[in-house]
Formats: C-alpha cells, sequence, structure tokens
C-alpha cells in the first residue's frame, strides 16, 4: 500500500470537516436575525464601549525575540531526533555517540541563549 | 416595516394554505426531482455483494434479520467511520458531553450549582442530570445569533477561520485509534501527521485576529504566538521517549506497544511534560493567555459572535477530546484493558467482537478521565503570566523533556526493555 492511499481517509475527514461546518454557518446566515438599516456603532471594532481610536492592526512592541530565534533553531532539532528516535531499536549502539554530541553541542547553545536571554540589552 | 396582520379566523386559514402551498412547491420543485435522480442515476450501494436497492430496505423493515450480516460491512465502510464512529459524530457527541462535564464539575468546585433547570422535568430519568438540555437551547441560541462581521475585517479569512479550526481538529480525530482496527487513516506516520495539524491551529488564531481589525483580538492572536513558541518544543520532546520505546511512530503500533504494561509507568515524566504542554495546546487556564477574558475581553474571539463563535468552541473542545485521547494513546495505553465485555450479535450474527467492545469502552473510560483532570486543573489554577510561560517552557519543561528522553535511551540500552543489539 502507498503513501497516498493510507494518507486518503484523512483528506477526506478533512473533506468532512467542510461538509459539517460550513452547513451550519449556512443555516445561521438564514435563521439569524438580519440588520433592517445600517448602524454603524454596530460594526465598530470592539473597544469595551468606547470609540476606538486609531487602526485595529496596531503597532506592537516585538517582544521576547530572543525566544522566537532560539524557538527557530531548536523546533528543526526535535523533527531530526525523531529520525533517529524511530529507528533508535535497529541502530548499532556506538550511532548514538554522534546524536550525544549534537545534543551537547545544541544543549550547550541553549544554554548560553537561555543565560544571555535574561539580559535585555543583548537582544 | 413588517405589517402585523389582524388575527382573524380566516387570516389563520390564509396563513396555513400559504404555508401548505409553498411546501408543496418545494417537494415537488425542488424534493421530487433530487429523489427521482437520486432513484435513476445513482447506482445503488453495494455491500458485502449485496446491492442495497429500495426493495431491500423495505423488506429490511418487516424483517430485519435480512440486514444482519450488512451490519459489520457497513461499519468498516469509510464513510461509516469517518462521518459516526471513530470519526465525527462521536467526536462531536464527546465534546458535547465534555462541556457538560465541564459545567457541571466546574460548578461543583466553585460552590455553585451549574446548568439546572433546563431538561430536568422532560424526563423521568432526567432528574438526576439536571439541566443537559442547556446545551441544546445554547446550541439554538447560537444558531438564531446575528453574525456581526466588523467593518475593516478581513472578511474571507473571518469567515474561513472556524471552518479551517474545524477542519484540523477533524483531521486530529481522525488519526486516533480508538479499538483494534478501529482508526480512519491509519497512517505509519500518524504522530508527525498530529504535529503537524497540531501547528495549524495557532496560525489560524493569529490569522483569524489580524482578519478581526481590532485591538484585543490582535493582542491575543500574537500572545497564542508566543504561547506556540513556549510549549511546542517541550510538546514535541515529550512524545520523543514513547517513540524510542515503540520504535514507530504510527499511533496504532504504540498502543500495540502497551500490551504488557502502560507507558507512563516507564516515562512519568514525560505524560507530565505532555499534559502540561497539552494544556497549553488547549489555550486552557493555566494557560489561556490568548483569550484571558479578564484582561483582554476574549483575547482573539471577541469579534466572534453568533455560529462562528460556536464552530470554534467546537473546534476547540473536539481538540481536548483529541488530546486527551492523544494522552490516553501514548502513556495510557490506549484501548488495553480487560477484556470484560461481551461482543454485540444481531441475528446470530456477530458485530463487534469482545476486544472491540471492551476497547471502546477503556478508550472512552481512560480519555474521559484525561479531560476530567484537565478540567479539575482549570478550577483550581489561576493564569500565569506570559514570561513566566516563556521562561518555564524554556528551562524547566526542555530540561525536563530531555531528562525523558536520556531516562528512555537508559532504559533501552540497560535492557529493561526491548531487545538492544
Amino acid at each position: 500500500m502507498g503513501a497516498s492511499a493510507s494518507f486518503e481517509p484523512l483528506l477526506w475527514m478533512l473533506l468532512f470537516g467542510v461538509v459539517a461546518s460550513v452547513p451550519a454557518l449556512i443555516v445561521a446566515k438564514m435563521i439569524a436575525p438580519r440588520r433592517r438599516f445600517f448602524n454603524p456603532v454596530k460594526f465598530m471594532p470592539m473597544e469595551c464601549g468606547q470609540v476606538p481610536s486609531g487602526e485595529g492592526r496596531t503597532r506592537f512592541m516585538m517582544q521576547y525575540y530572543s525566544y522566537v530565534l532560539m524557538f527557530v533553531v531548536f523546533d528543526v532539532m526535535t523533527i531530526f531526533l525523531y529520525a533517529w528516535g524511530a529507528s533508535l531499536f535497529g541502530l548499532p549502539r556506538f550511532v548514538t555517540l554522534p546524536i550525544i554530541v549534537f545534543l551537547a553541542i545544541l544543549g550547550a547553545a541553549l544554554g548560553y541563549a537561555m543565560y544571555l536571554s535574561s539580559r535585555r540589552d543583548i537582544w | 416595516m413588517a405589517t402585523v396582520s389582524e388575527f382573524t379566523f380566516s387570516n389563520f386559514i390564509k396563513s396555513v394554505l400559504w404555508l401548505l402551498f409553498w411546501v408543496l412547491m418545494i417537494v415537488s420543485l425542488i424534493a421530487l426531482p433530487i429523489l427521482f435522480i437520486v432513484l435513476f442515476y445513482v447506482p445503488p450501494p453495494v455491500i458485502n455483494g449485496v446491492e442495497i436497492n429500495p426493495y431491500l430496505l423495505l423488506t429490511m423493515l418487516t424483517n430485519p434479520q435480512v440486514g444482519a450480516p450488512l451490519i459489520r460491512p457497513t461499519l468498516d465502510s469509510l464513510f461509516f467511520r469517518i462521518a459516526v464512529f471513530p470519526g465525527f459524530t462521536f467526536a462531536a457527541l464527546f465534546a458535547t458531553v465534555l462541556i457538560f462535564a465541564e459545567r457541571k464539575f466546574l460548578a461543583k468546585m466553585q460552590l455553585r450549582v451549574g446548568p439546572y433547570h433546563a431538561g430536568r422535568e422532560a424526563f423521568w430519568w432526567a432528574n438526576s442530570l439536571g439541566g443537559f438540555l442547556q446545551l441544546i437551547a445554547d446550541l439554538l441560541k447560537l444558531l438564531g445569533k446575528e453574525i456581526i462581521v466588523p467593518s475593516g475585517a478581513d472578511k474571507p479569512i473571518f469567515w474561513a477561520a472556524p471552518v479551517v479550526l474545524v477542519i484540523a481538529a477533524a483531521g486530529l480525530i481522525a488519526l486516533i485509534p480508538v479499538a483494534p482496527g478501529w482508526v480512519i487513516a491509519d497512517i505509519d506516520v500518524s504522530l508527525l501527521a498530529v504535529f503537524a495539524l497540531l501547528g495549524f491551529f495557532p496560525l489560524t488564531v493569529l490569522l483569524a485576529s489580524y482578519a478581526s481589525n481590532s485591538k484585543y483580538p490582535f493582542i491575543g492572536g500574537l500572545r497564542a504566538l508566543y504561547q506556540l513558541i513556549s510549549y511546542e518544543i517541550p510538546l514535541i520532546l515529550a512524545v520523543l521517549p514513547i517513540v524510542i520505546l515503540a520504535s514507530t511512530l504510527s499511533l496504532t503500533g504504540i498502543v500495540e506497544a502497551q500490551y504488557a504494561y502502560w507507558f507512563i509507568l516507564l516515562v512519568p515524566i514525560g505524560a507530565f511534560v505532555f499534559f502540561i504542554t497539552a494544556l497549553a495546546e488547549l489555550e486552557r487556564i493555566p494557560f489561556d493567555l490568548p483569550e484571558a477574558e479578564s484582561e483582554i475581553v476574549a483575547g482573539w474571539l471577541t469579534e466572534y459572535s453568533g455560529m462562528t463563535y460556536g464552530l470554534i468552541q467546537l473546534a476547540n473542545y473536539i481538540k481536548m477530546y483529541a488530546l486527551s485521547a492523544l494522552f490516553t494513546t501514548l502513556f495510557l495505553g490506549g484501548w488495553m484493558g480487560p477484556e470484560f465485555l461481551p461482543g454485540v450479535e444481531v441475528f446470530g450474527v456477530e458485530v463487534l467482537s469482545s476486544s472491540e467492545t471492551s476497547g471502546i469502552f477503556w478508550f472512552t473510560i481512560k480519555t474521559f478521565g484525561v479531560a476530567l483532570f484537565m478540567i479539575l486543573v482549570r478550577g483550581t489554577n489561576p493564569r500565569v503570566k506570559i514570561d513566566v510561560l516563556l521562561r518555564a517552557g524554556w528551562s524547566k519543561l526542555i530540561a525536563l523533556s530531555f531528562i525523558n528522553v536520556f531516562i528512555a535511551v537508559a532504559l533501552l540500552y540497560l535492557g529493561v526493555v526491548g531487545v538492544g543489539p
């Protein structure tokens, strides 16, 4: 059995998600009350009853940037580890050594980055 | 403006006739043509070599024994699996039960009563359940509410986000084995597929919040992104020992590897980290920063109303079922348990074997237990701050999951589990 054949039920399930959710929206559109006249206040962005000021998509401070940078590196690492972990039974023992060196390098880098992340002025 | 006509008997008769006219029109112009097209042009389904035609269906009404050999092939068909049992209807029902259990259980923890009146006196057996029809009332309320799209919103993304969330949740439940042989998509890398589908949720949240063109949803979406950064790596690393011990990426294979002992006994740290990160993934209370209702109105859900909100909640609770089921599958042995339930037989034909009924029973019980534990955590904990979550995720949870990986490798190489070369 090829990979596409085993993934086919998953794709049908995703399609069934559309079939199950879109009619709910259509029925809600049909039976829900509609606006008789246009009231601009009703369609304002929610700001706790105040008249909204400025744009909705505001500028924001890019906080915790160090974590974002670390995430880009270490998220890829985890998937590399899966390739190793799934085949660990069939591998000879000395193959684990390079992985441990790899983990040590990344762990040291992670520790250093965590140590630096407490210093705001560096990031 | 609609004019309200006077209520007289002739007006009443007129309105009834008018209704009858429309029903007849719809039946004759839409329903009957569809029926004829289906009967004439759609080939009848063939199950187990028997063609299911209308005559056979009518025969089954008077003589159900005819249909008994066809039940099991129907249960095995892909449509039944997707639509009903391990698929969508089962998950949605489980989600509904979870919503009700959560409301009652949380109310008990907070010394309240919870939903009480709706449906209490509808049935004689409903008296002890107390208010279980509240869910139907809520559903009707959500269906009947106007969907307001804020001005300046990105309309296609705004409408698509709830549907995408439901699709991703449906994809999750397609991958989880419920009983031996009862899984919709038995993929050999289903664990990686689960992680891929879990990645859809925060991205959709970010898109929905950006499409809302409002400040609170935008803040909530950014918080969802930071939350993703803090929990994703511990979540993936916490499952790595399971892959090492079971030596497979298939969820069915992982359950079958636990026939003797559950993996929670071997790697309890992994179960702890996975549970915490699952709470963060679900945006439940210690980590419900993206929808913190006391800080940023409702977070990224602020602008959603009516059925769009309902679909998002449905997707959330299906996701809660899926992650509880994933915890059960990975750490609590999935469907494994004593086979004590008898199989189901209809007119002497076996429909479900004993191992299947017991498997479904044990899986459901374990999953519900895990979900109740999540509700317990929700009822007893305050919300954490975002920097606390980030620091805890990066320094504590990742360290714990690395320790966990080393424990698994040590178990393997010391000969405790498996046959090391």
